[in-house]
């Protein structure tokens, strides 16, 4: 009798303990009327700790809404959001990539805005169309951008100036090139040719058309001259070794080459600009990417650095449209934010910010500007199997440095397999 | 009414039983374990049986999975290079690291079988590595160590070797630093042998200095074929071990360069969770099962021509 009783004991507190936490969340779920929303996002500590910051002002504003905030780092985000896509319970607004936009739209997760900004609840008239349609998908907006951010060069403007030469407004891969070489002579500092998916967008915009409209078909036309272009950077002296090249990974923005003065330039976008300058510790200016001597249209463009979504499985997404509008077109949420997330797509805003922000900061406001100015419209959002024709072009790159593939095997086999890809998502 | 009587007997019976067996020692161990036992099959076995229908369907986790029959092994094995560079890279490694590493751990169990004050630390110290060899911070380490203007270079440099090579930038280097690196934590396999060494019984040793044997015979005429089963058990959890590597290259070389150090379960991991080809994942995960267990059973099958079994 003893034991039967100790074994119940055992189960009975073995169960208490099990369903322990799920009566607990229950309660806390009633929460007398007010409406909790769940937001999620990706990002570094500064971001964690501004929006919570810009939340608990929103919230102190608004006492029938709780806000609750979870944040990740970018791949652990996305694995977490896939998993909450599938389980059918996505938090309230989500920030979203514009290269995961397409495949969440498609399979249905994210909700149309239009409504929202047609009833005012979103206030949409001080953002630029563009800016409505870089997240919009057949005429509906799904995200709404967070900040403005543009494709850049940066360079070390001692270097240039060692070697007597003037950055002028907008370089061509030709002009880099010479300059490379006078660099590398008069200072003995390499040079970096991004081989990446965003060069090969760029130099596809050159051409004006858009690098995954070939890829889809199998046109060889710009991966021809994109693929040429690193080859010849690649043989050149100036260039910087392929072993030393895959050791400073410029993937990683604290090992980038330019990070410790190996090379001079390197390739990313504007929001990195401040990360890319801290890794360095001295002053580094920002260009913009390269187009070509023989450009028929201007490839620069506006890219939305991040946006917010609304799961289309939210119960309240009047209230968290509400919560959008106050973050995107309220001075006082922006100036807990100082544009971490970008250039604030308000212009009012935006103006409001600029003499808040400091020098770094400062110079991304005027690029941004000076992009602005010039840009065409963004490709559209990336096709599911962009990150494996990604991975392919940097294999395929590395291929081409260490000398495995000529130009025209790099061509054939990068568009080979990309089209392959894009066929079968 | 004939039929009744027995009816009444075995039901009595059967509760006779269920007392009986409710008060068995059995039952407290099943309840014990039911907190495992739920926890392995929602954890293992459920996730398991999951990732093998997977496998068979082309799944990007935010819509449903949709039967594909073989195409994900078909794709694997005809049509993705990437997939035989990532299991050439795992072979390389495994080859190399797991012979070298318990090469390693039976020497420096072998110097650390000899009691002294110190043996107790210097076995501490060794197995270190082992503790923190996997983390991340171990691989960042590692990655400062081999760079261009690491220490590596530099203490070359210092014994008079010019030597400016980026270690992890060149594809004949860049695996043999994660090689190094799986060497070097040994600790796990040198406690096994080191209690492996300590099972063999002291008698042989004293007929062996009466026949006066040298530390060689004495080293492959006892300790070695004594040792084999140690061994053994070593050479199968190493070799799991070293299909399963993932940090290293996750962190240190990220497969580069050209893939050369991109490990079968990095690129794993790339289809499942960046590239959202969860089905592919899984159809990969299963081939890797396979050639695991094929490699332990081969190794199950040869025991009996070279583990010695005292019993």
């Amino acid at each position: 009798m003893k034991k039967i009783l100790s074994v119940l004991l055992v189960a009975l507190l073995a169960a208490s303990m099990v369903f322990a936490g799920g009566g607990k969340e229950k309660e806390a779920a009633v929460d007398d009327g007010k409406i909790t929303l769940n937001i999620y996002w990706w990002g570094n500590q500064i971001r964690n700790d501004v929006t919570q910051k810009a939340i608990d002002l929103y919230m102190s504003e608004n006492p029938d809404i709780v806000i609750k905030a979870e944040f990740a780092d970018w791949s652990g985000y996305w694995d977490r959001l896939s998993a909450t896509a599938a389980g059918g319970n996505m938090p309230d607004i989500v920030q979203m990539d514009y290269s995961y936009l397409n495949q969440y739209q498609q399979n249905g997760l994210l909700a149309d805005l239009n409504p929202f900004f047609e009833d005012g609840t979103i206030d949409t008239s001080k953002i630029p169309q563009s800016i409505i349609e870089s997240g919009s998908i057949d005429g509906h907006c799904y995200a709404l951008s967070l900040g403005s951010n543009a494709p850049m060069m940066v360079y070390d403007p001692a270097v240039l100036e060692a070697a007597g030469l003037t950055m002028p407004d907008q370089l061509t891969v030709e002009e880099l090139y010479d300059m490379a070489e006078v660099i590398y002579e008069k200072t003995g500092v390499s040079t970096y040719y991004d081989a990446g998916i965003n060069m090969m967008q760029v130099i596809a915009r050159t051409n004006g058309s858009h690098l995954f409209d070939e890829l889809a078909v199998g046109d060889e036309t710009s991966m021809t001259k994109h693929w040429n272009y690193v080859k010849w950077f690649a043989d050149a002296p100036s260039a910087i070794s392929p072993d030393l090249l895959s050791e400073k990974n410029p993937d990683i923005v604290e090992t980038k080459p330019i990070a410790d003065g190996t090379t001079w330039n390197d390739f990313s976008f504007s929001n990195q600009y401040i990360a890319i300058v801290n890794a360095a510790g001295r002053p580094l200016t920002i260009t913009m990417y390269p187009t070509t001597d023989d450009a028929v249209s201007q490839p620069m463009y506006l890219k939305p650095s991040q946006f917010f979504s609304i799961a289309e499985t939210s119960k309240h997404k009047a209230e968290a449209a509400a919560f959008i509008d106050w973050f995107t077109n309220s001075v006082e949420a922006n100036e807990i934010l100082m544009g971490e997330r970008g250039i604030p797509i308000n212009t009012d805003v935006a103006t409001a910010i600029k003499p808040l922000v400091d020098a770094n900061s400062q110079a991304i406001f005027d690029y941004i500007d000076k992009v602005g100015t010039i840009a065409t419209p963004i490709d559209a959002p990336d096709p599911a199997g962009k990150g494996e024709i990604e991975a392919i072009g940097k294999t395929t790159a590395e291929e081409l440095r260490y000398g495995y593939l000529t130009a025209e095997e790099a061509t054939a086999d990068f568009v080979s397999r990309a089209e392959s890809i894009l066929a079968s998502n | 009414m004939a039929n009744k009587v027995p009816k009444t007997v075995i039901l009595r019976k059967q509760q006779k039983t269920f007392a009986q067996r409710l008060n068995s020692q059995g039952v407290a161990g099943y309840v014990f374990t039911a907190l495992f036992i739920v926890g392995f099959l929602a954890f293992m076995i459920i996730p398991m049986a999951m990732s093998f229908g997977f496998a068979f369907t082309k799944y990007n986790i935010l819509s449903p999975p949709q039967f594909n029959g073989l195409d994900n092994f078909k794709q694997m094995f005809t049509n993705d290079p990437v997939f035989w560079q990532s299991f050439k890279a795992t072979m390389y490694y495994v080859v190399f690291s797991v012979p070298m590493r318990l090469i390693m751990a039976l020497l420096i169990a072998l110097l650390l079988v000899k009691k002294s004050k110190a043996s107790g630390l210097y076995r501490a110290l060794f197995y270190l590595p082992s503790i923190v060899g996997s983390s991340v911070a171990i691989a960042i380490l590692w990655k400062r160590m081999f760079a261009s203007d690491g220490v590596v270079n530099s203490l070359l440099q210092a014994v008079g070797i010019d030597c400016n090579i980026a270690w992890l930038g060149r594809t004949d280097t860049a695996i043999w630093t994660l090689i190094i690196l799986a060497v070097w934590q040994f600790g796990s396999s040198m406690l096994i042998f080191l209690s492996g060494l300590k099972q063999i019984p002291v008698a042989l040793y004293e007929v062996a200095d009466v026949e006066g044997a040298g530390p060689f015979t004495r080293f492959f005429k006892i300790t070695l074929p004594m040792l084999t089963p140690t061994v053994f058990f070593n050479l199968i959890n190493q070799l799991i071990n070293g299909f399963m590597a993932f940090t290293q290259s996750y962190i240190i070389t990220q497969g580069k360069p050209r893939n050369s150090t991109l490990f079968y379960t990095v690129y794993m991991y790339q289809n499942s969770f960046t590239y959202n080809k969860m089905g592919y994942g899984c159809a990969m995960a299963w081939f890797m099962i396979l050639i695991v267990g094929t490699l332990t059973l081969i190794l199950f099958k040869t025991q009996n021509k070279w583990v010695y079994y005292e019993s």
